[in-house]
């Protein structure tokens, strides 16, 4: 048996003391951390998160209180700690884990790396740095009252990305525009109608039905954001061409409702003739109720009269950003998802329904992140002794499993050898269409995107060593907007991908496939998803553990790669037992959500997980609209 | 003052929205309306205290007479340099009450453990008499313990894993019936026929077996495969004679195995129905058992042998008109049976508090009763759980020996008022006295086990220290027990928790 502390053994007791450690991200798990650091004995801790204080943190961030409301997490956690523990050495970083001044000499300054984050994207680059810098990472998750703890040391054990994600689950463009048939493809319209209104523009959101939307051409229009902004807002315009007229287009196109319910449009005039009649359904807190379309049309009404003077108080040129914790837009995202979702017959939903589908909302609360934060320490512990052979993956389950065990500890993998990250060649395989996919969506969608990367250098190997893509600025942006065929890639072609900022390469072997299925861009090859055992269905939103909104990449200030920033439906029944929000879901009416399986003993539970690993119900990541 | 309540409100519901996705607005007034009291504001103490604070549990008191030592300031986050030489209970309490001003912290300045075994068994005692939950919690070097001590506590949302929807189909109530007979598949078009839900078609293709088949219900596995066959003959084919794409059909078939478990009442929620406590209704009787007495009057009057319909069905393909109607069907009929229910509540006594019917209704199914055994059974000879001991420590390394060896620390605390290794230089000895400690537990229980002997020399390392890391995991884990008690969902443990932060590993036993 080990013998740790006692209190602590004495060389384990300096080493605490002297040894430098990096937590990223000060939210829930984050804020515990700190603490259970601290009162362990480590004198010398960083802590770096991008994000800021928001009201629905205080329920369990604890380093936190009402009056630090919109300031830096890490720096009022750094604060907080000392103020309790004056001796503590602590350096705050209120900024993005993946800012390139955190290099791989930066993360060398550490014994160990602990990830208190919410996010994909950011576990992704961390688990590199931390590769590339061979310092062992500590990674943590918790999701309502599930949790789990797992160490990852180059060459010892798995990496993060060893084993393949689960898809994040993507609604083709047409969907969200033309034929939506569940809840959540009206809340995806009403978040992209939101940033086409009044955020930034982005033409993969276009949320208009376009007269020339069967054709490629590239006809000039006119954005929605110009039309509205040439009304002024004037709410009865906008709400007659979005739910009126557009409406009306569509139902032109009458294969489209050969087999489906039609829509029914919606005229301004007409709800108001309805009254003031706010139907009510549903009891309780006013946020779970559901208002008719006259309320939401009112709603609709006041939240756009709210976001356009937000927008022109902040001046020419400004942009309002999503926030599902911002009510006026929260209250616009409801009000148009509903009416929508009332056109397109289909059962309303409260409030704060759409805001767990809006906001990828995962259930968070101070008991499963002090457990977490607890396990995480002792694993630290055994990692600065020496032993990270005794380290463990450990789960924690809601409550005792049928075998009596809440905790479920499990060796760690060796690292898998056709990790694409971390085996000692890193290659893949990737089908695409070399004479239709661009420069660009090489870069964003596959790069950048699917591969984690943040900065990635391409060059051909074409024995000329052609430079595709250059991290330097202005150097290969003509190339952008190139087919990859221009570059002379076809099939068989291989690219050698650098990110030197995560030391890492990668070799791209490409294969030249003309019937991809439609909306898909690329697919990889040997990637889990395509050879997944058990159909998608199956295993939705049954996995655990990751990302709860303690973060270093708040949405609300989404511009990292990949930060797609795009709802997670969070109502596996795991995780909502409220049997008033279950009432709620049930309304859905007629619309079509997954059956969960629950969990049963330990060895399924483990290869659930697995299958599922950390990352796999975090926020921005599992469900995302294609166009 | 509407106003301000109403703004306190929406500020409240922001704060707490991340856990009302948890345990709903039921259960957070539950949270809100309860009064927790710790007894010593150790570190464990305060982690539990913390972790309950923050989701704003109503008040909060600390008893605690001991003064604010250097060492506790070294392993309590809620306790400062500043509060060294002050009254724990006030120290912590203060700290404690800055991290949500919507909860009230008491504190009450007095001694009450001497000995630990000895004030355990008392309160024990005085809890158990009162039915006031109580939850022992101590963190004692790498180990966690819980254990909670409740005569009676009963669960209405249990929450459980796996359930089965509550559909009647091999029992259909008229109404049901009726909404069957009203869909006709053959007679219907095709965009119909493939938005029809699943259960009508199952229910419709059940009919047709019904009449091939005696009335008899598909049971085995042939036969299962037999009925899902007939209802993949009902797909409606194309011109050419090629089946049409009805995901509706699919979704059938697949839930063919679980639409067909019959109706029928659990043998742990029979149980609850023959307990005593559900025979002699009294004006004394908490208004759990007063429900379950209805819904069990209900069960042999009205329900025809059958609980209340719970009144939900899961999401299915279907156009929303008929999965309204379908849902209705089903939703009115539970509010019809909850209101039979409450006529029998009102027989049975004239008020019952405030439970809702509709809820517990709708949870009929899953009630459970927690019973724990009393701390006085558990250390008493005569009724010590032998069995389960002695069958744990078949595995030498289980969690179990951590249970016996904080046994034997307490008796070396009652031989010598202080526990081992506490100051480093008279480990060495201690080790030979708790060893003799740990046998005379052994022998006095007959217990026939053996103890290795390094669990007596790592709990003479431990010196009774309470590392916080550790202290954080079992603050999480109590109050996580402490709110399912609270809030009355979930079902918390039975009856002791060990926490083996060495090896990562958790073990529930009942003693």
């Amino acid at each position: 048996m080990v013998q740790l502390v006692g209190s602590l053994r004495k060389e384990l007791a300096d080493s605490l003391s002297a040894c430098r450690v990096l937590v990223v991200g000060a939210g829930g798990i984050g804020c515990e951390l700190l603490k259970n650091l601290v009162l362990t004995g480590f004198k010398n801790i960083e802590v770096i998160d991008l994000d800021t204080i928001d009201v629905s943190n205080l329920n369990r961030q604890f380093l936190f209180q009402k009056k630090h409301v919109g300031k830096s997490k890490a720096q009022v956690a750094k604060e907080s700690v000392l103020q309790f523990c004056p001796t503590a050495n602590i350096t705050a970083y209120h900024d993005s884990i993946m800012n390139p001044e955190y290099n791989v000499e930066f993360f060398r300054n550490f014994m160990l790396v602990m990830n208190a984050l919410d996010n994909r994207a950011a576990r992704n680059h961390v688990n590199r740095m931390c590769l590339a810098a061979d310092i062992p990472l500590i990674e943590s998750g918790t999701a309502g009252y599930l949790g789990q703890v797992t160490v990852i040391k180059k060459g010892l054990t798995e990496c993060y990305e060893c084993q393949p994600k689960p898809t994040q689950k993507t609604f083709p463009g047409c969907t969200i525009r033309n034929t939506p048939s569940e809840p959540i493809h009206c809340i995806v319209w009403a978040k992209y109608l939101f940033n086409q209104l009044f955020g930034e523009e982005d033409a993969d959101q276009e949320v208009a039905t376009l007269e020339n939307s069967n054709t490629d051409g590239d006809i000039k229009r006119v954005s929605t954001k110009d039309w509205a902004r040439s009304t002024g807002y004037d709410t009865v315009k906008l709400f007659n061409k979005l739910f009126k007229d557009d409406i009306q287009y569509l139902l032109t196109m009458d294969k489209l409702w050969k087999k489906r319910k039609a829509p029914l449009p919606l005229d301004w005039l007409e709800i108001q003739k309805l009254g003031k009649i706010l139907e009510v359904t549903g009891t309780g807190l006013k946020d779970q109720q559901v208002l008719g379309v006259a309320g939401y049309s009112q709603l609709f009404s006041r939240s756009v009269e709210t976001l356009r003077s937000m927008l022109a108080d902040k001046g020419d040129g400004a942009e309002l950003v999503w926030d599902k914790d911002d009510p006026p837009a929260m209250d616009f995202v409801t009000a148009a998802a509903n009416l929508r979702m009332h056109i397109f017959s289909m059962n309303m939903k409260s409030r704060f329904d759409i805001k767990s589908m809006a906001g990828n909302i995962i259930p968070a609360i101070a008991t499963t992140n002090a457990v977490i934060a607890g396990l995480i320490v002792l694993e630290a512990l055994k990692i600065l002794s020496g032993d990270v052979e005794q380290c463990r993956t450990i789960f924690l389950n809601k409550q005792p499993n049928p075998r009596k065990k809440l905790l479920v500890p499990c060796a760690l993998d060796p690292p898998s050898a056709n990790c694409y990250v971390c085996a000692s060649k890193p290659e893949v395989t990737v089908k695409l269409n070399v004479h239709k996919t661009l420069v660009l969506a090489l870069q964003d969608k596959i790069l950048k995107e699917k591969f984690g990367m943040v900065a990635p250098d391409v060059q051909i190997e074409d024995g000329k060593g052609t430079i595709l893509i250059s991290s330097e600025e202005g150097e290969t942006e003509a190339n952008n907007s190139k087919f990859l065929s221009d570059f002379g890639i076809r099939h068989g072609s291989r690219l050698q991908v650098d990110d030197f900022l995560q030391d890492y390469t990668l070799l791209v072997n490409v294969i030249h496939c003309e019937d991809l299925e439609k909306d898909v861009e690329f697919e990889v090859v040997g990637d889990a998803p395509d050879k997944a055992p058990t159909p998608p269905s199956a295993q939705e939103d049954k996995n655990v553990a990751n990302g709860n909104k303690d973060s270093a990449e708040p949405s609300t200030s989404s511009k990292a790669p990949a930060e797609q920033d795009d709802v997670l439906i969070v109502d596996s029944d795991e995780e909502e037992p409220s049997s008033s929000t279950m009432d709620v879901r049930m309304e859905s009416g007629g619309h079509k959500r997954k059956l969960h399986d629950a969990e049963t003993g330990e060895a399924s539970a483990k290869r659930q997980r697995l299958d599922q690993p950390l990352a796999a119900d975090e926020e921005d990541d599992d469900i995302i609209a294609l166009d | 003052s509407k106003r301000t309540m109403a703004v306190t409100k929406a500020s409240k519901d922001q704060k707490y929205d991340r856990q009302l996705r948890l345990w709903g607005d039921h259960g957070q007034e539950e949270l809100e309306n309860a009064h927790v009291c710790l007894i010593n504001s150790t570190a464990s103490g305060t982690e539990i205290l913390k972790n309950l604070v923050l989701p704003g549990i109503g008040a909060f008191t600390i008893v605690d007479g001991h003064t604010v030592s250097g060492e506790d300031v070294g392993n309590n986050f809620f306790l400062s340099n500043n509060s060294i030489g002050r009254n724990r209970a006030q120290a912590a309490t203060e700290l404690l009450q800055e991290l949500n001003t919507d909860v009230s912290g008491n504190f009450v300045e007095e001694v009450c453990v001497f000995n630990y075994e000895h004030t355990c068994l008392r309160l024990g005692s005085v809890l158990w008499n009162a039915n006031i939950p109580f939850l022992v919690c101590r963190t004692y070097g790498l180990v966690g313990y819980m254990r909670l001590v409740v005569k009676e506590h009963t669960v209405i949302e249990s929450h459980p894993d796996n359930a089965l929807e509550d559909l009647r189909l091999d029992q259909p109530f008229a109404e049901l019936k009726n909404h069957i007979q009203s869909y006709d598949l053959e007679g219907m078009g095709k965009k119909d026929h493939s938005h029809t839900p699943w259960i009508i078609i199952v229910a419709k293709y059940l009919e047709k077996w019904f009449s091939e088949h005696n009335f008899q219900f598909p049971k085995n596995y042939k036969e299962k495969e037999a009925f899902k066959q007939l209802i993949r003959q009902g797909i409606l084919k194309s011109e050419k004679g090629t089946p049409e794409d009805e995901e509706n059909f699919e979704e059938a078939i697949k839930n063919v195995n679980t639409a067909l478990n019959p109706t029928k009442i659990s043998s742990g929620v029979d149980d609850i129905f023959n307990g005593e406590q559900c025979n002699d209704i009294t004006s004394q009787t908490p208004a759990f058992w007063v429900m379950t007495r209805a819904v069990r009057e209900f069960v042999h009057n009205d329900g025809g042998g059958n609980l209340p319909v719970r009144g939900s069905i899961p999401d299915m393909i279907a156009d929303s008109e008929k999965f309204i109607n379908l849902q209705n069907i089903y939703r009115e009929k539970a509010m019809q049976d909850a209101s039979v229910v409450s006529k029998h509540v009102e027989s049975l006594l004239q008020s019952v508090g405030k439970v809702c019917e509709t809820l517990f209704c709708k949870n009929a199914a899953f009630l459970r009763v927690v019973r724990c055994r009393s701390l006085a059974e558990e250390y008493s000879v005569e009724t010590v759980n032998k069995d389960a001991i002695t069958s744990c420590m078949d595995s030498a390394d289980g969690e179990m020996v951590l249970y016996l060896m904080l046994r034997s620390v307490d008796r070396f605390y009652q031989q010598h008022s202080r526990y081992p290794g506490v100051y480093n230089y008279q480990v060495e000895e201690d080790i030979s006295k708790l060893k003799l400690c740990v046998n005379s537990l052994l022998q006095e229980y007959s217990l026939n086990v053996n103890v290795k002997d390094d669990y007596i020399h790592e709990f003479c390392r431990y010196g009774a220290s309470e590392p916080h890391t550790v202290a954080s995991f079992l603050g999480g884990s109590a109050a996580q027990e402490a709110i399912k008690i609270i809030t009355r969902q979930f079902v918390p443990f039975n009856n002791t928790f060990i926490y083996n932060a060495m090896s990562q590993t958790t073990a529930t036993f009942q003693l």
